[in-house]
């Protein structure tokens, strides 16, 4: 089968990948720099008979989200770091009552507005451990536009099979950069049936279903029981990493997402000068890969978080080594200038790592 | 010529969602929720629609309609009902699809959800119920609230100085172009009852006819927190609630109504 | 005889009093003995050859308590 190759960016990527797996429905609001998104679903979407519903805000689309995953129909909303905290209270009732759902956060320099839509990674405590009320849902991030477009349709996969919130974490470079993609539909397996779907109960031999997302009758210690089963499996079965160069390091640098390509870069850097540095980059965020992580790390002597943020992923990556080997920490103060274009460069990695070895 | 005498069962218990998580309804005695549950039941099956039907409720003394009525439903935020029944309707258009929601939903935490569905003239039929304060929280006063009202927040009673004015739902949203059918009623007289059976079918069918957003608000009493018994809570929707939220259709373009 | 007929569920009745005054031939009231599940009266027919199986009680229990018949005379042939 001829696929077609097309160069697109991050957020476009995002909506080829919709389209890919058959998601019908986006809900959203736009947001820089996440806005492409949803100004690709609002041209693409109506074409193939799906729908764009663009909300009064990031809470609405959230709440449209929590509806249109109880259909059993596959449903996304994407939005940026703001937005994104609108939205935590509907991904609370969206695991309580285990509704399939994707979102993309393209990610966003914080605290408050931020940079109006620039830079950073100053989510990730967010949305690894932002939501009340204890659960878990599943994170990944992809680090390419290839992988944004594999990722989402991942994320569709995910969510159907195990019922829960799949999220796609991307920031404004993943987001703004084009690389090529091959269209294509990936087939990731069997799906269960959704007969707890909403659509009338008619058309399910007259046998309706209530999603109820609260706890109010009882039956607390066992719910819990099952989404920790749920999340055990997602853990055993989905947990993802990468490692690159690390067989000899002396040195590991732990980096997700857009900074774990500019780490790539210092890696092969260091290593042209003889320096024995790997990278270990985590894939999924939530599982968030411990036990590769403790091992990569036991094999070293130091490692080196390299973040886009003031220190939020460093405490995950302290958490999994467990003290074996320090953890230091490059942070967002690496950046090259002090105004919005700020980034973390290669060489300023290098400068950190000499430093450290 | 022979007589008989046979029995007709006038009136029976609606059918509700089987199990019941207890029994009976959890509504305070002679709080009227549990009239507008009935209406809805009767509602749906004389249209015909209840295997057809989908209701979001979301939280207060209404949240639980989700579990009582039979049929596909959802429940549990608080607020922005008409958002994800807006959800619901978009992916599955021929079924009819309804939120049932409280004063907060409609006016205080719900409204920008209320107004932007309205706006977006959504296939889809709010139904509120007006009790006039946040009933399952303690009796706080709500948009609702009438002037000079003693509720939890409003002790020395509603003053429009500070709290602004009682919230009037269905005519706020009743000039928008995108909806269909604005209207309210009550349940506190046998009479009373019949006419609001009589709008909600008229709101139901302006959403299957694909004309717009409806919306019908139904008064409610609340006798533990008016701290009034039953019966004089219905004195108080005569006396007093349907003189600040007066009964009546505010808008209607289903066909034969052009006048209305 | 009644032309009516009322059978009042004691667990679902809450006292609330309703159908007292709504009744449109003031047939029901309070029991004055009877403790309901909620600790509130329980409402019964106290004068049940009134009845003329109207159904507004019913239509107005807010908690489903009362089911009603109306009695129908047929002529057979």
């Amino acid at each position: 089968m001829v696929t077609e190759r097309v160069l697109c960016s991050g957020n476009e990527a995002v909506g080829w990948a919709a389209i890919y797996a058959g998601c019908q429905n986006f809900f959203g609001y736009p947001i820089t720099p996440q806005s492409e998104i949803a100004e690709f679903m609002a041209r693409e979407l109506p074409k193939r008979g799906g729908v764009y519903l663009q909300s009064a805000g990031e809470a609405e689309a959230s709440y449209m989200l929590f509806g249109g995953g109880l259909t059993g129909e596959r449903v996304m909303t994407a939005t940026s770091s703001p937005g994104l905290a609108l939205m935590q209270e509907a991904f609370s009732h969206i695991a309580m009552v285990d509704a399939p759902v994707v979102a993309v956060d393209v990610m966003r320099l914080g605290p408050g507005a931020g940079t109006g839509g620039q830079q950073g990674q100053t989510d990730y405590r967010v949305v690894t451990k932002g939501v009340f009320g204890g659960l878990n849902y599943f994170i990944i991030a992809p680090h390419s536009i290839e992988e944004v477009f594999e990722f989402v349709q991942f994320a569709f996969h995910i969510a159907d099979k195990y019922r829960i919130l799949a999220m796609v974490l991307t920031d404004f470079i993943i987001g703004r950069m084009s690389e090529f993609i091959e269209l294509k539909s990936f087939d990731f397996g069997p799906l269960p049936e959704k007969d707890w779907a909403l659509k009338g109960k008619a058309k399910k031999n007259n046998v309706s279903n209530c999603h109820f997302s609260g706890l109010v009758f009882g039956g607390i210690p066992a719910f819990f029981e099952r989404q920790q089963d749920k999340f055990n499996k997602i853990t055993e079965f989905e947990t993802r990493h990468e490692v690159y160069r690390t067989e000899d390091a002396d040195l590991l640098i732990a980096s997700y997402g857009s900074l774990s390509r500019i780490s790539r870069g210092a890696v092969n850097m260091a290593r042209a000068q003889g320096l024995k540095v790997g990278l270990f980059r985590p894939i999924t965020l939530r599982p968030f890969p411990k036990s590769s992580l403790l091992e990569e790390a036991s094999k070293t002597k130091k490692v080196l978080v390299v973040e886009d943020s003031p220190g939020e992923f460093v405490d995950d990556v302290e958490a999994a080594v467990k003290g074996r080997v320090p953890v230091h920490l490059l942070d967002i103060k690496a950046r090259h200038i002090a105004g919005p274009s700020g980034l973390i460069f290669p060489e300023r990695i290098l400068e950190e790592v000499r430093s450290l070895l | 010529m022979k007589e008989g005498i046979a029995e007709k069962q006038v009136c029976k218990r609606p059918t509700l969602r089987q199990p019941l998580p207890y029994w009976p309804l959890h509504h305070c005695p002679g709080c009227n929720h549990g009239i507008i549950l009935r209406l809805i039941i009767e509602v749906l099956e004389e249209t015909g629609h209840d295997g057809n039907a989908v209701c979001i409720s979301g939280g207060g003394c209404s949240a639980r309609f989700a579990l009582y009525l039979d049929i596909d439903s959802a429940t549990g935020i608080h607020g922005p009902n008409t958002a994800v029944a807006s959800a619901v309707k978009r992916i599955h258009p021929d079924v009819l699809v309804f939120a049932v929601q409280g004063d907060g939903e409609i006016g205080a935490i719900g409204l920008g959800s209320f107004v932007s569905t309205a706006m977006r003239a959504e296939k889809i039929t709010s139904i509120s119920i007006n009790n006039a304060c946040f009933g399952t929280t303690g009796g706080q006063m709500a948009p609702t609230t009438p002037l000079g009202m003693i509720t939890s927040t409003s002790p020395e009673g509603r003053e429009a100085e500070g709290t602004g004015f009682p919230f009037h739902g269905p005519e706020l949203i009743a000039p928008l172009p995108g909806v269909a059918y604005a209207a309210r009623g009550s349940v506190h007289t046998p009479a009373n009852f019949q006419r609001s059976k009589g709008l909600l079918k008229k709101a139901f069918q302006a959403q299957m006819e694909g004309l717009g957003f409806s919306a019908v608000e139904f008064i409610s009493t609340c006798p533990s927190n008016w701290k009034l018994s039953p019966v004089e809570c219905l004195k108080f929707v005569e006396e007093t609630m349907i003189k600040e939220f007066p009964l009546g259709e505010f808008k209607n373009i289903l066909k034969g109504n052009e006048a209305a | 005889m009644a032309k009516g007929r009322i059978v009042i569920d004691e667990v679902a009745c809450k006292g609330c009093g309703i159908c007292v005054v709504i009744c449109t031939r003031e047939c029901i009231s309070l029991g004055k003995e009877k403790i309901g599940s909620r600790g509130t009266p329980v409402a019964y027919i106290s004068e049940p050859e009134k009845c003329n199986g109207c159904g507004v009680c019913g239509w107005l229990c807010p908690d489903f308590a009362i089911d009603v018949y109306k009695s129908i005379e047929r002529r057979m042939s």
